[in-house]
C-alpha cells in the first residue's frame, strides 16, 4: 500500500521535476542537459511577449475571480429562497453551464459575438456623429472575461450553496429574534459562515481563468494570454524558455495556494 | 408582513439579475446561435451563410472517428483514473499516519492547481524520442515509439485528471465511520469482505462524483490528444478546433458542437439517475 502510494507520488511529481530541471539548462537544446544556468529565466523575463501575456492573463483572471465571487455569492443567497419554476430554470442553467465542455463555450461565444458585432458595428457607425471615429466592437479582454465568468460563476454558486446548506439556520433566526436588521444579520452571521466557500471559489475561479487555454484560444481575438503563448511556443518547437516560464507559473500557483492556506488558518486562530 | 415579503422578493430579483443576464447572453444566446448555424450553409470564403439544410447532420459520419475515439477514450480514461486513484484515496483516508495526512493530501491537490497545459507538455519530453525511448534503446528495446500512441494519450489522461478523481473519493472515505470497519472485522468478516461490503458501497458517492467530473472534462478534451496523440489519436475537441480555426466550416462545426452537447446531456443525466437509484446516495453535490 505504502509502496503504491510512493509510486503514485513519483508519477505525479517526476514530470514536474523534469520541467524544473530542464529550465536550468545551460545548453540551447530543449532535450539535452548541458550544465546548469539561469539564462533562460533571464531570456523569459526580458521577452516582452511573455511579460505582456502574463499581464493580460493576470488582469483577466483577477477580474473573473472578483466578478464570479460577487455574482455567484449573490445568486447562491437568492436561490436558497427562490422556489417554483424560476428555481428549476436557474438550477438547469447552472447544470448546463458547468457540464458543457469549455471548447463548446469557446466556439459558441466566438460565433455569437462575431455575429452580434457584425450586426451592431454598422449601426454604431451610422448613428455616430460625423467626423469622429465610431467605436468598433471586437473580441478581446471583455469576451474572455465574460466566457470564463459563465463557468466560474456557476462553480461559486455550487460551492457557496453547499456551504449554506450546511449552515446553522438557528443562528440566523436568533439574530432576527434579537432585532438585528437583515443587513446586520447577513454581515455578522451569514457572511462569516460562508466566507471560506467564497474564498475557495475566488481562488478556483482565478486559477481556472489563469490556466484556461481552450476558451481563450477561441475568444481572445488579438490578445495573447500566457497559456496561448506557451501553447504556440510548444507548437513552434520546445525550448528551455518554455520550461522556465512553466516553472515560474508553477511556483506562482504554489505561493498562491500556500498564502490562501495561511490566511484561512490565521482566521481560524482569531476565532 | 406583506410589506416585508414584497421587499424580500425585490432583493431576490436584484441579487439574481446579474447571473440571469450572464446566463442569457453568454449561454442561452450562444447556444441558440450555433443551433441556427448548424442548419445553415457554409459561405464560399468560410464562415456562415443563411439557409436551412440538414446536410451537416447527415454528414457527421465524415468525422465519425473523432466521435468514436472520444466515446471510447473518455470512459476508458475515466475508469483507468479511478483504478489508479482509489487505492491512493483509500491509503490517504484510512491507512496513513495522521501526522503526514495533511501534507500528503496537499501534495495530491497541488498538481490540480497548476496548469494542465504545462503538465501535459512535460510528457512530450518523457515520451518523446530523447526521453524514455532512448533509455529503452540503451537497455536493448530498440525503436520503441511511445509518443503519438493511444497509450500516450491514456497516460496523459490519468496523469492530468488523477487529482480530480482522488479528492472526492478521499472525502467520502474520510467521512466513513471507522467503527463500521471495526464492527465488520469483529464480526469475523475477512478484510476483503469488509472492503467489498462496507467500505466500497459507502464510498460510492465519491466514486460517482469523481467519475462524473473526469468524464465531463474528457468529453471536451483538446490538449492531451493534441500534444500526446499527434494527429493519430484525436477527439471531438481537436476536430472542432480544425473546423473553426483552419477550414472555417462554421455550420459543420456547429452541428458537431450541438451533437456533442446532446450526447453529454443524455449520458450525464442517465448516469446521474443510475447512480442515484443504485446507491440511494447519488452524486454528492457538496463534493463538487
Amino acid at each position: 500500500m505504502r509502496i503504491y502510494a510512493i509510486a503514485v507520488y513519483l508519477f505525479l511529481y517526476v514530470p514536474i521535476g523534469i520541467i524544473v530541471l530542464f529550465s536550468f539548462n545551460a545548453g540551447n537544446h530543449a532535450s539535452e542537459l548541458r550544465g546548469l544556468s539561469v539564462q533562460w529565466y533571464g531570456k523569459a523575463l526580458s521577452n516582452p511577449f511573455v511579460g505582456d501575456a502574463f499581464i493580460t492573463s493576470l488582469v483577466i483572471a483577477l477580474t473573473v475571480a472578483v466578478l464570479s465571487s460577487l455574482m455567484g455569492t449573490a445568486a447562491a443567497l437568492a436561490l436558497q429562497r427562490l422556489k417554483g419554476r424560476m428555481r428549476v430554470l436557474f438550477d438547469g442553467l447552472i447544470f448546463v453551464s458547468v457540464m458543457i465542455p469549455g471548447i463548446v463555450i469557446g466556439i459558441a461565444t466566438l460565433v455569437a459575438l462575431v455575429t452580434v458585432f457584425d450586426f451592431l458595428n454598422p449601426i454604431l457607425a451610422s448613428i455616430w456623429p460625423e467626423g469622429s471615429q465610431a467605436p468598433k466592437l471586437h473580441m478581446g479582454y471583455a469576451s474572455v472575461i465574460a466566457a470564463h465568468t459563465l463557468f466560474t460563476m456557476s462553480l461559486v454558486i455550487i460551492m457557496v450553496r453547499a456551504r449554506i446548506a450546511g449552515m446553522d439556520r438557528a443562528l440566523i433566526e436568533a439574530s432576527m429574534d434579537l432585532y438585528a436588521t437583515p443587513w446586520r444579520t447577513f454581515y455578522q452571521v451569514t457572511l462569516p459562515q460562508i466566507y471560506p466557500a467564497i474564498l475557495a471559489g475566488f481562488l478556483l475561479s482565478f486559477t481556472f481563468s489563469f490556466d484556461d487555454f481552450i476558451i481563450s484560444f477561441f475568444v481572445a481575438g488579438p490578445n495573447t494570454t500566457l497559456p496561448i503563448y506557451i501553447f504556440s511556443s510548444i507548437r513552434r518547437g520546445i525550448t528551455p524558455e518554455v520550461n522556465a516560464i512553466g516553472t515560474m507559473v508553477l511556483v506562482g500557483s504554489l505561493i498562491l495556494l500556500m498564502t490562501a492556506q495561511y490566511l484561512m488558518r490565521e482566521r481560524d486562530k482569531t476565532k | 408582513m406583506k410589506e416585508q415579503s414584497k421587499s424580500n422578493r425585490w432583493l431576490t430579483a436584484v441579487l439574481l439579475t446579474p447571473t440571469g443576464l450572464w446566463f442569457a447572453f453568454m449561454l442561452v444566446l450562444p447556444l441558440i446561435v450555433i443551433l441556427v448555424f448548424s442548419f445553415g450553409e457554409r459561405a464560399p470564403v468560410g464562415g456562415y451563410a443563411g439557409g436551412f439544410t440538414l446536410e451537416h447532420y447527415a454528414n457527421l459520419g465524415a468525422r465519425l472517428k473523432a466521435f468514436t475515439n472520444t466515446l471510447t477514450y473518455a470512459p476508458v480514461g475515466t475508469l483507468l483514473s479511478l483504478l489508479v486513484a482509489y487505492p491512493l484515496a483509500y491509503y490517504l483516508a484510512i491507512k496513513v499516519n495522521r501526522r503526514y495526512k495533511l501534507i500528503l493530501l496537499v501534495l495530491v491537490i497541488v498538481p490540480f492547481w497548476t496548469s494542465l497545459l504545462i503538465r501535459t507538455y512535460a510528457w512530450i519530453y518523457i515520451l518523446g524520442g530523447k526521453g524514455l525511448p532512448s533509455i529503452l534503446d540503451w537497455i536493448g528495446f530498440e525503436g520503441v515509439r511511445l509518443i503519438n500512441t493511444p497509450g500516450a494519450v491514456l497516460m496523459g489522461i490519468v496523469y492530468g485528471y488523477l487529482p480530480l478523481m482522488v479528492f472526492p473519493i478521499y472525502v467520502s472515505l474520510e467521512k466513513l465511520n471507522k467503527s463500521y470497519l471495526e464492527a465488520s472485522s469483529d464480526l469475523g468478516a475477512s478484510p476483503y469482505k469488509t472492503f467489498m461490503q462496507v467500505t466500497l458501497p459507502l464510498s460510492m458517492p465519491g466514486v460517482a462524483t469523481g467519475c462524473m467530473l473526469v468524464f465531463i472534462l474528457l468529453m471536451g478534451e483538446f490538449l492531451i490528444p493534441a500534444f500526446l496523440g499527434g494527429g493519430k489519436v484525436f477527439f471531438i475537441g481537436n476536430a472542432l478546433v480544425d473546423l473553426f480555426l483552419q477550414s472555417r466550416n462554421w455550420p459543420f462545426g456547429s452541428a458537431i458542437s450541438i451533437t456533442l452537447v446532446v450526447i453529454m446531456l443524455i449520458t450525464v443525466s442517465l448516469y446521474m439517475r443510475m447512480t442515484m437509484r443504485n446507491s440511494k446516495t447519488g452524486v454528492d453535490e457538496s463534493l463538487m
